[in-house]
């Protein structure tokens, strides 16, 4: 029985595996059928943020520790990335890593005190902990405080991470964070600390018993959820060409993080990038077509939208594809 | 079926031959410019009003006018046979990353031949940028942050005066009003908003009151649309310095005079940095108590006798939908337009080089436009160096030019001794 079971999980994780490589294909033949910068920049964000929701997903999905202060992680990232290219030149693919590290740390350090509250008492205190991070950072003057840091153009090239017009380059980083944040997912799915988040997601006193130790497994899952989306935000103002407090630390953002993974299905392997490749599109073509109209129409448009994915799809729009979600969760149980 | 297929196939010959003809026919036709303002957010209202300031003036410059200034004649850009302008507008929703997606849409898939932007200098940045690297002219119509022309970019231009000009008139305006009545700034308190237009407002003000010997009894930072400044009061009413030096957007502007008020506390003279001082929505909502305050500015609408376009334009505005005057923002938005319009005439082509090579070449005297500068002319890095900025004071309902006293409509009311 037991031994059915894991053959069944088994062959399951390689059918995931190998579902994965043919959108990978797909995704890295999709800007060949889209013309136009615009559109391949939209694609470009909602890869982004297909892979920020995933980093988001591990710790928010996986372990079940709702984060709303993920734009901390997100900023320092961007801002260590920033902040070593344009005053010491260091390329970005250094300054993503050295980024990357900073927030993981900086996510393990913010869960030291806050994993000793539950429920939605952790999500209070990371919504309290990123708008401290705001706050000091509009007022920091080794940052440049609430001026922000513009990224200077030094020239089309890889080392830079930065191209005058082309935006295909950036598709494929893009592409490769996804990918990587999935598989990242994917191989947490099959290992033991997937086993252990999932048990303390579900229940934390069952799980105890069972003898997982859950607050180093907490702090595990958030170190490394805030790790990958310091690398995301190092890839975001690299991109973009400008970072200040406002695009990198506020609390919208960490709504905008959170938002594809519960859209497409918290605490799943497809969610964030399904969320991320409806939300995101849709966000940015409302306020393309009805920005200019009157105010705030593309926002209750997005809205709007939200609304109805919530109330008719709440497991998520992975629920889509024939309860492939339902029978996830069975086999998890 | 042969029969079908012939006909498809003529339909779409003929087709594409029209679209192509349409094409190259429309081309000379009219010229698109696209502009990328906040319009939805908490700067909704200005982008609004930025949207009817230049249709304003493309309304001016396409159609048939007697205004005694560039372009006042209409009749379209001349140098273009006659093209109309056709505005694009793009919400950028004060988010730097839809701002620089906006441009790039523009430029990609509309074929604009410059964009206009922006209000937030965040948005301005990444605009810009966007713009350098396709080679397409950006026009600065109101972002007044120093930092924007310095940074080493090729396609941006800015007609408006900068903050570091707006904050000297200041300083100028106390000296000389100072030396006029005897009654000279001792000190002065600062309370600005944290973001960029309010920290470097501040870090200006303190710099130069420390450069003129005026002490700085207090310099409070706070965090933009926060719900209550009542504490904040408290401590300028605490300092009671000579001036109370405010750089704020207009729901913290209009926060700020009421928690004074309530705290009892009449400062003996405010001069702010613009923003949310001289939106018409907080004169609204403050009524009397606006009365004196000083406020620099870039444009004076009073000023009629030395700039003869104001009453004309203004009305046509008042018309286009805003339903109110001109005030800096506005005005500054649509002489944007009105120096672009003069770079197309004589560029006498939409090609960017051409084009860019016009604006270099922009020499207006100021008589020519409704501001008050002395004229619009860029140095290399696409600054105005003709914009001269002046001070506006509330009086009896009505924004006055008070200083430079060459252009003053009317005397400064004054009065700072304890």
């Amino acid at each position: 029985m037991v031994e059915r079971a894991g053959r069944a999980l088994l062959s399951r994780r390689r059918r995931e595996l190998l579902l994965g490589a043919v959108v990978l294909a797909l995704l890295a033949a999709l800007p060949l059928g889209v013309s136009g910068a615009y559109l391949r920049g939209l694609i470009v964000l909602a890869l982004l943020y297909a892979g920020l929701s995933q980093a988001w997903n591990i710790l928010g999905g996986y372990c079940g520790q709702i984060s709303l202060g993920h734009a901390l992680y997100f900023g320092i990232g961007a801002y260590t990335s920033a902040l070593l290219f344009t005053r010491a030149g260091l390329s970005p693919f250094i300054g993503m890593f050295a980024g990357g590290l900073l927030s993981g740390l900086s996510a393990f350090l913010v869960g030291i005190p806050c994993f000793r509250l539950s429920g939605h008492y952790y999500a209070i205190a990371t919504i309290v902990i990123g708008m401290m991070a705001a706050l000091l950072a509009s007022n920091w003057d080794f940052i440049n405080a609430a001026q922000g840091i513009t990224i200077p153009f030094h020239g089309e090239a890889w080392r830079n991470l930065q191209f005058r017009t082309a935006v295909l380059p950036f598709h494929y980083v893009m592409l490769v964070y996804a990918a990587l944040m999935w598989l990242i997912a994917w191989v947490i799915e099959g290992s033991r600390w997937g086993f252990y988040w999932r048990a303390v997601k579900d229940d934390v006193t069952a799980a105890r018993s069972l003898g997982v130790s859950i607050y180093p497994s907490k702090l595990a899952a958030a170190a490394i959820s805030g790790a990958a989306t310091g690398i995301g935000g190092a890839l975001y103002a690299q991109y973009v060409g400008f970072i200040d407090p406002e695009s990198a630390f506020d609390l919208s953002l960490s709504v905008l993080i959170a938002l594809p993974a519960v859209v497409g299905g918290i605490g799943t392997l497809w969610g964030p990038l399904l969320g991320a490749a409806v939300l995101i599109p849709v966000q940015q073509l409302s306020v393309a077509w009805f920005g200019s109209a009157a105010g705030g129409i593309d926002l209750m448009v997005y809205g709007a939208l939200i609304m109805v994915l919530a109330l008719s799809r709440p497991e998520g729009l992975v629920s889509f594809f024939h309860g492939r979600a339902r029978q996830e969760a069975v086999d998890h149980g | 079926m042969k029969r079908i297929k012939r006909r498809t196939v003529l339909t779409a010959v003929g087709a594409s031959v029209g679209v192509g003809f349409a094409r190259r026919a429309r081309a000379v036709e009219e010229v698109k410019i696209g502009a990328v303002f906040p319009l939805s957010g908490n700067a909704a209202a200005i982008g609004q009003d930025a949207r009817h300031a230049l249709e304003t003036m493309a309304e001016i410059i396409n159609g048939r006018h007697n205004i005694p200034m560039l372009l006042g004649e209409g009749g379209g850009l001349s140098g273009l046979g006659g093209a109309k302008v056709k505005l694009l507008f793009a919400d950028s929703q004060n988010n730097p990353q839809i701002a620089r997606s906006a441009a790039e849409r523009f430029i990609t898939q509309d074929g604009v031949v410059a964009v206009i932007g922006s209000y937030t200098s965040a948005t301005a940045v990444t605009i810009s940028q966007i713009c350098n690297r396709y080679q397409i002219p950006y026009i600065s119509a109101d972002n007044s942050s120093p930092s924007l022309n310095r940074q080493g970019l090729e396609w941006f231009f800015r007609p408006s005066p900068t903050d570091i000009d707006f904050t000297k008139a200041m300083f100028d305006f106390f000296a000389a009003i100072g030396e006029k009545t005897g009654e000279k700034v001792q000190s002065i308190a600062i309370i600005h908003e944290n973001s960029v237009f309010g920290s470097d407002s501040a870090k200006l003000q303190a710099r130069m009151a420390e450069a003129a010997g005026i002490k700085v009894l207090a310099n409070i930072s706070y965090q933009a649309n926060i719900p209550s400044l009542s504490v904040e009061a408290e401590r300028l009413r605490a300092a009671d310095a000579d001036v109370v030096m405010p750089s704020s957007y207009t729901s913290d502007a209009i926060l700020l005079m009421r928690a004074m008020h309530d705290a009892g506390y009449k400062p003996r003279a405010i001069m702010a940095q613009d923003a949310g001082f001289i939106d018409p929505a907080f004169i609204a909502a403050v009524g009397p108590l606006a009365e004196g305050l000083l406020s620099r500015s870039a444009f004076a609408i009073d000023a009629v006798k030395q700039r003869p376009a104001i009453p004309a334009v203004n009305a046509l505005f008042r018309n286009s939908g805003a339903n109110k005057d001109l005030n800096d923002l506005t005005a500054r938005e649509l002489t944007a337009l009105q120096v672009l319009g003069d770079a197309l005439n004589r560029a006498k082509s939409t090609n960017n080089m051409a084009l860019r090579a016009a604006l270099r070449a922009t020499d207006i005297p100021g008589n020519q436009t409704i501001m008050p500068w002395a004229g619009v002319k860029f140095d290399e890095t696409g600054q105005n160096i003709k914009g001269n900025p002046v001070i506006l004071q509330y009086q009896k309902g009505q924004w006055r030019a008070v200083f430079p006293f060459e252009i003053a409509t009317a005397a400064a009311d004054w009065h700072i001794k304890r």
